[in-house]
């Protein structure tokens, strides 16, 4: 498999992410509030996860892109079970997976929202979680227009 | 299909299976392995030095350690990622393996410890992109249980149904269990007992996740010839087919039910998608019992679907009134399964297989069975024959 690099936040114990060198043009993105990802200049197209060409047409040509941010509540469970001691405060939480309106879908919590009123097809925009002064995490929150 | 796989067709066969399943014994990987690997040389009548193929998992012990601890040196070795859906290629290449005759005799051998899978000191849901089950730490999404509850998530929002309608397969599988002395857990479960059991990840229950434990398995394949002239009745590989892989597969979810990146549809298994039943010349009407890899009980829905034993979004409803109990109409996971009798990454579903097609299952026998399939959500599967 190809080798992972655990990160741990050794004051909080929260799980971070493992910021990749190929993606910083997305981290770079989300710390000035913007979902930047990879668009295929061959066909126009977006992607995710972040990889070394277009997962569509497979061109190696493409541009680093601001996203909408706009998309759609395409998934969502609810953890009850902390795995963790940092989690153990925040159970029950929302995992999403928003479909951006660009068509990627990322994977997710839900911001300002009680989990009862967490539904498949409701219309999100993006919120940005500043975690450190590395590290700030997109997030999602319903879109009320 | 190639001349080859029509000639392959029972040339190879299982002639031995260890197993063995403890809640915690204490025992390292290394030697869960080899106790496996001598339960099934007893099993089949070989020695030691009969074997001449090693196929190991990663997460246990090295196939080089093995060798060494066990003293044996073979012409044909073999290591894979050790993940459910991988026991099938395992299987495989050693079958093919055998049918080549890069091997006369080879052992599959794989240990297990007791461990919370997705703690600290597993990095793979750290790997870039997302974990192999959607796995994102910082997220909170953490655990293989993830990528079952999304998939479960999505098949409710497309066919309807919730939760509570998943409570015929862990009823049917503690069933099972109770009928199997080496079942892990044999506790009576009700309806109510089942609805009553903590969520762990919405929409999925304690009782949709199997549990860790210890635990060591052994297979050994040989050729069809030389398993007739062993102790035990030899367990035809019939035909086989690949784990699907791509962006719309993810794993622990059927395709077309859109999780991650996968495209949404409603997914009708085509020719192309059954290629082991065309192998070894059979439909699915000719199953007398499925083993599916269960580690968490959407997965079974997910396989009955992608095999065509219903249609799309015809689970919930196919799942209910005993069809998939022992005497049903096609018995699932007659051992237990992942679920009830244990978790060995799923190679005591394959023992279970062959147990069953040598009829020596005691109570939880699958009357007169001649075919069984191990078969799972991304399409892998193995038709065995006795």
């Amino acid at each position: 498999m190809q080798k992972s690099i655990m990160s741990i936040d050794e004051a909080t114990g929260r799980y971070l992410p493992f910021l990749y060198p190929e993606e910083m043009s997305y981290w770079n993105g989300l710390k000035e509030n913007k979902v930047v990802l990879q668009r295929c200049n061959a066909c126009g197209k977006a992607w995710f996860p972040i990889g070394p060409a277009c997962m569509h047409c497979f061109s190696f040509d493409f541009k680093w892109d601001a996203m909408s941010g706009k998309g759609v509540l395409h998934n969502y469970v609810v953890y009850h079970k902390a795995w963790m001691p940092w989690m153990e405060s925040r159970v029950p939480y929302a995992v999403i997976q928003v479909e951006l309106d660009e068509g990627p879908r990322l994977t997710t919590n839900i911001l300002d929202c009680p989990l009862a009123e967490v539904k498949i097809g409701m219309r999100m925009k993006a919120a940005y979680e500043q975690v450190n002064e590395k590290i700030t995490l997109l997030q999602f929150r319903p879109d009320k227009g | 299909m190639t001349q080859l796989a029509k000639d392959f067709r029972d040339k190879t066969a299982v002639c031995g299976v260890g197993l063995n399943i403890s809640n915690g014994s204490g025992q390292s990987y290394l030697g869960h392995a080899a106790e496996a690997f001598k339960l099934a040389l007893d099993d089949c009548g070989l020695k030691r030095d009969d074997v001449d193929g090693i196929i190991c998992l990663s997460f246990g012990s090295d196939y080089d350690r093995f060798l060494e601890a066990v003293g044996l040196n073979v012409r044909y070795s073999f290591q894979g990622w050790s993940h459910g859906r991988f026991i099938s290629p395992m299987l495989q290449l050693a079958s093919m393996a055998v049918a080549m005759g890069m091997a006369d005799t080879v052992a599959i051998v794989h240990g297990r410890q007791k461990k919370p899978y997705g703690k600290d000191e597993n990095p793979e849901p750290w790997r870039q992109g997302l974990g192999p089950h959607g796995e994102s730490p910082a997220y909170g999404a953490v655990s293989p249980v993830l990528g079952a509850a999304l998939a479960a998530q999505r098949y409710f929002h497309m066919y309807g149904g919730c939760g509570d309608d998943l409570a015929p397969i862990a009823l049917a599988l503690r069933k099972h269990a109770r009928l199997n002395p080496i079942a892990m857990r044999k506790a009576p479960m009700t309806r109510e007992d089942y609805l009553n059991s903590r969520w762990i990840c919405e929409p999925l229950r304690l009782f949709d996740c199997c549990q860790n434990n210890d635990g060591g398995a052994c297979i050994i394949v040989t050729s069809a010839e030389r398993a007739r002239d062993m102790k035990k009745p030899p367990v035809y590989i019939s035909g086989m087919q690949g784990v699907y892989a791509g962006p719309d597969l993810h794993n622990l979810s059927l395709p077309g039910l859109g999780v991650a990146q996968q495209k949404v549809y409603k997914y009708k298994p085509q020719p192309k998608d059954l290629y082991a039943y065309e192998m070894a010349g059979i439909t699915h009407k000719d199953v007398d019992l499925l083993m599916t890899y269960d580690a968490f009980s959407p997965l079974v829905l997910f396989v009955l679907e992608r095999f065509g034993f219903c249609g799309p979004g015809e689970a919930l409803e196919f799942i209910k009134n005993g069809r998939i109990e022992i005497g049903g109409e096609i018995p699932v996971n007659t051992s237990g399964g992942l679920l009830s009798e244990g978790h060995v990454v799923g190679w005591n579903l394959f023992i279970e297989a062959i147990r069953q097609l040598r009829h020596e299952c005691g109570e939880r026998q699958v009357k007169d069975a001649e075919i069984a399939q191990y078969g799972c959500f991304l399409g892998e599967s193995i038709i065995f024959r006795r």
